[in-house]
């Protein structure tokens, strides 16, 4: 069974669609790009995966299971966390703070000590506040937080975005370590070549719909194509 | 003019600040996590005086006039999120800023209607002052001072120590964020509307112990408190308790120079100062509830 299916996907805002008739998938453990141009429809998909959009139809299963007119709230419970691309932590809220305020933890005290092991630059600043972390930290938070719930789908929004190109390299590690955790990944990104190069497959946008869905490596080696849509190289 | 004098008026301003903070933490609550001032605090603040008042009806004392005007006016808060602001959120803000207005006038017309314009008092015994060097303190004053640091201090407990208090922060921090954490926004919003409402209701009882009990009371509170928030920088709860004082200082201090009618006027004198000089309030850097 696919983690998540999403099938003649329509979503937008108001009267208007923005995403039309897109369908893709993410098998268990992949990592799955999502790339395209501003404007494309990759943030109005992923608002409409993590159920903040109200016009919205088609099919989206997690798990097999409809994820259409479950709260945003729950998709967490159900197993799919969500790094959006600013605001990825709560900058008024301490470190520990911020992985305690998630819900759908089974063992918050084992779990909270797991995330500390797994990002000891979180240990130290445990009683800082996020808004004070450097960007490095802060993206380590933004990961611990999505994990406290032992994810099986993680949905990042553009995380690389604005990075220096030391912290994307930590970010793309950060990234490809998640599949062993159990835990597969929707990547969406504008400048997609670093991300292809960790993913296995790849969806590119155009206007709201799908128009290129290959291998990773296949879209990285078509390089009229990738001119067209991964951006700079 | 004696030291003495400024002493007493100094005393009077903490109490009064306290008053407006406990009004003014209610207004940057609900703007921290619902996203809109409130012009209906001050109205609940009053229905929890005139709750207190009822309730001496029945020989009531002190304590019950608080828990009995706290009670009725979370009540009332949770009830007009229920019917009126849930059913908003989803719109502009000042769609509810504009309903939280008539909202003020609704429940003044009719506290007028049933009560009438004239001032009334809670008939609690009258104890003399007791001297403590310059300061001369009524038992009263101390009992208010007690209660408002107390609940303000509850609050900031429930908002620090407890689940429910971080999730609120994270609310008011980032709303989609918490979303996708998990955070069902309705159980906060609910939280917040009675805690807000006890505020007032705490905010228009003392009122009511330390003057009197009107309809008016609590326009004649909202503004104050309103100046203390956007001193204190609107959102942040240090911000608004402290802007609360500021504005109870700086009225009853301003007493010899501009008399008892005009005091009110230096509030805002500060404000306008702080608006020009530093619009984003004097706390902005350090938001707790953002």
């Amino acid at each position: 069974m696919s983690t998540l299916t999403v099938a003649n996907l329509y979503a937008g805002y108001g009267d208007v669609d923005i995403v039309t008739d897109l369908s893709l998938r993410v098998e268990p453990l992949e990592i799955v790009t999502i790339a395209g141009t501003n404007g494309s429809g990759k943030s109005t998909l992923v608002k409409g995966l993590m159920g903040l959009l109200k016009r919205i139809r088609g099919r989206v299963d997690f798990e097999g299971t409809s994820l259409l007119g479950v709260p945003g709230e729950r998709r967490i419970h159900m197993g799919i966390a969500y790094v959006p691309q600013v605001n990825n932590v709560f900058a008024s809220l301490t470190v520990l703070e911020n992985l305690q305020v998630v819900e759908g933890v089974s063992d918050r005290r084992r779990r909270m000590a797991e995330m500390l092991d797994r990002f000891p630059a979180l240990q130290e600043r445990r009683s800082t506040k996020a808004g004070a972390l450097s960007g490095g930290e802060r993206q380590q938070l933004a990961f611990a937080r999505a994990l406290m719930a032992s994810p099986r789908l993680m949905i990042l929004d553009e995380p690389t975005a604005a990075l220096s190109p030391a912290l994307v390299h930590e970010v793309l590690r950060l990234i490809t370590a998640l599949r062993g955790m159990g835990v597969a990944v929707l990547l969406v990104e504008q400048r997609a070549r670093q991300a292809l190069a960790i993913s296995d497959r790849g969806y590119i946008l155009d206007s709201g719909r799908v128009v290129i869905e290959d291998r990773a490596d296949r879209l990285l080696a078509d390089e009229r194509m990738a001119d067209l849509y991964l951006g700079e190289h | 003019m004696g030291s003495a004098y400024l002493i007493n008026l100094a005393f009077n301003g903490v109490i009064l600040g306290l008053i407006v903070a406990l009004a003014a933490l209610s207004i940057t609550l609900v703007f921290g996590i619902a996203r809109f001032p409130n012009a209906a605090t001050g109205d609940v603040a009053t229905v929890g005086a005139f709750a207190g008042l009822a309730v001496t009806a029945t020989g009531g004392g002190t304590a019950a006039i608080l828990g009995f005007g706290v009670l009725t006016a979370a009540g009332l808060s949770l009830l007009f999120y229920l019917i009126l602001f849930r059913g908003l959120a989803d719109k502009p803000p000042v769609a509810s800023l504009i309903a939280s207005i008539g909202l003020a006038f609704f429940v003044r017309a009719v506290l007028t209607f049933f009560v009438g314009h004239n001032q009334q008092v809670y008939p609690l015994p009258i104890v003399r002052a007791v001297p403590f060097g310059p300061l001369r303190v009524q038992p009263t004053d101390l009992q208010v001072i007690a209660v408002a640091v107390l609940a303000l201090a509850a609050v900031f407990a429930l908002l620090h120590l407890t689940a429910i208090g971080r999730r609120m922060r994270a609310v008011a921090d980032n709303p989609d964020l918490a979303r996708a954490s998990g955070i069902a926004a309705t159980r906060v919003l609910v939280v917040m509307w009675l805690c807000a409402g006890a505020l007032a209701g705490v905010s228009g009882t003392l009122l009511g112990i330390k003057t009197v009990v009107s309809p008016e009371m609590g326009w004649d509170l909202l503004m104050p408190a309103f100046a203390a928030t956007i001193l204190g920088t609107i959102g942040n709860p240090v911000g608004a308790v402290l802007g609360g004082l500021l504005i109870g200082l700086a009225q009853e201090l301003s007493t010899p120079i501009v008399g008892f009618t005009y005091k009110i006027g230096v509030g805002f004198l500060v404000l306008l100062l702080m608006l020009l000089v530093r619009p984003q309030g004097l706390f902005a850097g350090n938001a707790l509830v953002r």
